[in-house]
């Protein structure tokens, strides 16, 4: 039999027996083929006017989150794959074969793998790409027609990113393969020995691991300034750290104490499945390791994605007070003569009006000189509030005393100013309040907006320039291009704008696009972390059938059993969540921070979430175990 | 006598219906508390699955096994886990030690699934180690100690619950002589302390010496049975003999 065609039956058999690696590796090539399908496909050119290629930045962001995940994923799915076949492959050195030839035959037969999977992920990928591209606009409410076409750079980019990835793991093997003792590989996956405990490399990594997550848990939070994206590296970098030295000392220093503590082990089926633990930590902790993180990300990204929701729609409610704005410079319009032009083709719900008082930045004494610093009179705005009816909780204000006008926003790094005062000119103002009702509309958006006294106002009327603004929102907003004529008409002198509600909307798709693909990494970043410990589940069963053949034969009920079983399920599947869980809390919370919002609920309820999803795979996970546990039993 | 095991006209067939091939048939014998018996016989003669019916891992075709007087063969899979538990002990050729524990835990498992408080369990299991000479040995793992100890350990764990009756299974069939010898010696000295009745399979002589009494199989029936009179080496010379009368390959 030549090598190749050794490899060929191999891989036949492989397919079968190794279906989990398979679907893991056609999965990763089947959404990381759709991301890339959405930035090339001609099919979603129909996003141009919703800004694509905003939207096309933050897919290719998301590719490359997909790109390290992937790495890690497919580096796990091949270890595994790997030390399934050690022990056949030290058969084959015992009939002769040199590790050579060995690892060429591994090459082959992965390679053969990987092709399967690559064109099995692709061709799904092109089959449900239409649907995929489909459920991303619906659930980014976007509402255009999709339709099915091919083009080649998604399959080129997904093939090569594949292929770099997969050949890398695939050259590991092999030198893994040429550098094994014969006695190692017959092991194979078994690794018999627990280790010898050194006490000051635990204790080291203990420490190390705490300080770590600490540390990155301090930097998490920093999240003001122009520090706060290197922070935000450095953070990703040591909790990764921390809690991969934490899987490395205190996870096992824990079982391994609880091994020793007989009261504690000696109690119900304690001492089949805590045992069973701390022998295989020194194996499993990597995985462990990898599989909170996994989670880690899933929870910040499914954070993310609903505070990205709740907030897009606040912005949406706070821009759609006003359905149209004209702002005028030299006060040659009238908001009644507006209101009379537009209501010629719309009738209108409610409209006012406001005179800003634009003052040069240098009057706030701050460095930020490129912003619109704006004034407006208490009376204009308590009228504005009453005609939009909106809600308006501010007594006369005093001479001395401002309330800021601040709108929503996505996010902001920017430091936040502790400040209570407003020095305008010589005279400093009490920050009463900061608002985010939306008394002008979007306009609050795009300047630094204070309500003052009109007495303020008036004293200060003269450093500054007067822009005249009309708000009005019509009975039916979508009618609005019935009156655009009218009103685009009104700019021709050139010192007048108008400013629509629904391209703003339109201009912020790429928020919606981003809290839906959000949610898309979320179910993957899941899916994955579930796969793996399911193929780890999985790969232990076999082992696990021979010994709990022992046990049953020594009198142990399948009830008994069955406990030890779940337990030691529930332990892989529940110790990565409790680590997710308090280190979501410092993600969620920087996120928080920078979005200028409390997500302790959104951390809360996503939390819960992963919880009910985890608690329903490692559900499934019992039975399959228990399952083919006790199946295995019964076909010796 | 106490009457621990009676076995009636135990039958065992595989295969279907009109092909079947009988590996035991009619077989009838009774054990009392304190024997130590030993079944002998070539390959093929049925020893394993009369021992994996007696110890309730396999079921007969025909006939009845009253272990202090209730029929195991009727009995359901949670009653029989029951009896494993608290009435049989095993010592399997490849000592079937969980690689995952230590030694003492090992030992202490069957006592600590049956709700045990720890002190007793841990009184239990030092005493039981003393017996089978493995005290120094009990913070180590399976794979840290020799088959000899391995054995030992297993017998141990059987042990440890003070079963009613207590199965090996070719006990010394991976040891080397020295260590297939500490073993018996140690299942000799329980079984005469009182506290074992053994039922083994083994197709070495020497190793049916050290029982009371030596039951041949052939063809799955008892051919004979032979009574220790005296001496071990006189009894292993009567073996021989039987062994040689009765022809055949020795397993």
């Amino acid at each position: 039999m030549s090598l190749f065609s050794l490899a060929v039956s191999n891989f036949k058999r492989s397919v079968r027996e190794f279906s989990m690696l398979v679907l893991s590796l056609a999965f990763s090539v089947f959404i990381f083929f759709n991301f890339q399908n959405v930035i090339y496909s001609r099919a979603m050119d129909v996003l141009l006017e919703f800004r694509k290629d905003l939207i096309d930045s933050v897919i290719q962001a998301a590719s490359i989150v997909f790109v390290v995940f992937l790495f890690f994923f497919i580096w796990y799915a091949t270890n595994v794959f790997l030390n399934q076949r050690k022990k056949e492959i030290g058969i084959y050195i015992f009939m002769g074969l040199d590790n050579r030839r060995i690892s060429r035959m591994y090459a082959l037969e992965s390679a053969m793998v990987g092709l399967f999977a690559l064109l099995s992920g692709l061709l799904l990928g092109l089959l449900f790409s239409k649907l995929f591209q489909m459920l991303l606009l619906k659930l980014s409410e976007i509402s255009v027609d999709v339709e099915f076409s091919f083009s080649l750079p998604p399959v080129l980019n997904t093939a090569g990113m594949f292929v770099i990835i997969y050949g890398l793991m695939i050259l590991k093997g092999c030198w893994t393969l040429k550098n094994s003792s014969v006695l190692n590989l017959l092991s194979g996956a078994k690794q018999k020995e627990i280790g010898k405990e050194n006490k000051i490399l635990t204790v080291l990594r203990i420490g190390a691991g705490t300080a770590a997550l600490i540390l990155g848990y301090l930097a998490a939070l920093d999240t003001e300034g122009y520090q706060a994206l290197i922070r935000m590296i450095q953070a990703v970098v040591l909790v990764i750290l921390g809690v991969y030295l934490l899987y490395s000392g205190l996870i096992p220093a824990i079982l391994r104490v609880l091994t020793k503590s007989k009261n504690f082990l000696y109690r119900k089926e304690r001492t089949l499945w805590v045992n069973n633990l701390a022998f295989r930590i020194r194996k499993n902790y990597r995985t462990y390791a990898m599989v909170t993180i996994l989670m880690i990300c899933s929870v910040t990204v499914i954070a993310l994605s609903i505070a990205l929701k709740q907030r897009y729609d606040k912005a949406a409610n706070f821009d759609r007070v006003y359905t149209c704005q004209v702002l005028n410079y030299d006060g040659t319009l009238a908001g009644e003569e507006i209101l009379q032009g537009i209501q010629k083709e719309n009738p209108v719900e409610y409209w006012n009006e406001y005179t800003l008082l634009s003052l040069p930045s240098e009057l706030f004494h701050t460095k930020y000189d490129q912003v619109m610093y704006v004034l407006v009179p208490y009376s204009q705005v308590k009228e504005g509030a009453k005609r939009a009816d909106l809600d308006f909780p501010y007594k006369e204000l005093k001479d001395n005393q401002v309330v800021d006008l601040f709108h929503e926003i996505l996010f902001s790094m920017a430091e936040v100013s502790e400040n209570d005062s407003v020095e305008i000119g010589e005279k400093t103002y009490e920050e009463l309040d900061i608002t985010t009702t939306p008394y002008l509309g979007k306009i609050q958006t795009y300047a630094e907006m204070y309500m003052v006294s009109d007495k303020t106002w008036e004293e200060l009327k003269n450093q500054g320039t007067e822009i005249y603004v009309y708000n009005y929102r019509l009975k039916n907003p979508e009618n609005i291009n019935a009156s655009k004529s009218y009103l685009n008409n009104l700019t021709k002198d050139g010192m007048t704008g108008v400013s629509y509600t629904e391209d703003t909307l339109n201009e912020d798709s790429y928020i919606r696009v981003t809290y839906s693909l959000c949610l898309f990494m979320f179910v993957t970043l899941m899916l994955a972390a579930g796969s793996i410990i399911f193929l780890k589940i999985g790969n232990e069963n076999y082992e696990d059938a021979q010994r709990y053949e022992i046990l049953e034969k020594i009198g142990v009920s399948r009830k008994a059993l069955g406990k030890a079983v779940r337990n030691e399920i529930c332990f892989a599947y529940y110790c990565p969540f409790l680590l997710m869980t308090v280190t979501s809390y410092f993600s969620v919370k920087a996120l928080g921070n920078i979005m200028r919002e409390d997500l302790i609920r959104v951390n809360f309820w996503s939390a819960l979430f992963v919880l009910i999803l985890f608690t329903f795979i490692c559900g499934l996970s019992v039975r399959r175990a228990k399952r083919k546990i006790f199946a295995l039993k019964k076909e010796r | 006598m106490n009457k621990i095991l009676e076995i009636r006209n135990l039958s065992k067939s595989y295969g279907r219906r009109g092909y079947q091939t009988w590996v035991l048939r009619d077989i009838s014998l009774d054990i009392f508390q304190g024997d130590f018996i030993a079944v002998m016989g070539p390959s093929g003669a049925g020893k394993t699955t009369l021992l994996n019916m007696l110890s309730t891992l396999d079921k007969p075709s025909r006939g009845e096994i009253l272990l202090d007087g209730e029929n195991i063969v009727e009995m359901k899979n949670k009653e029989l886990s029951q009896v494993r538990r608290d009435k049989i002990g095993f010592i399997f050729q490849e000592y079937n030690l969980l690689d995952n524990m230590t030694l003492q835990d090992n030992i202490a498992l069957p006592l600590s699934l049956n709700g045990v408080k720890t002190g007793e369990i841990l009184k239990r299991v030092r005493e039981i180690a003393a017996t089978f000479g493995l005290e120094s040995h009990l913070e180590k793992y399976p794979y840290q100690l020799s088959g000899g100890q391995k054995q030992r350990g297993a017998s141990a764990r059987a042990l440890i619950t003070n079963p009613r009756i207590l199965f090996a299974d070719e006990p010394t069939g991976a040891l080397d002589s020295k260590s297939g010898r500490d073993l018996l010696c140690c299942l000799k000295g329980a079984n005469e302390a009182g506290k074992a009745t053994i039922v083994m399979v083994t197709h070495d002589p020497y190793c049916a010496s050290y029982a009371k009494q030596v039951y041949f199989l052939k063809d799955g029936r008892i051919q004979c049975c032979l009574n220790r009179q005296e001496s071990r080496k006189k009894f292993y010379d009567e073996i021989m003999t039987v062994l040689a009368s009765m022809g055949g390959d020795q397993e």
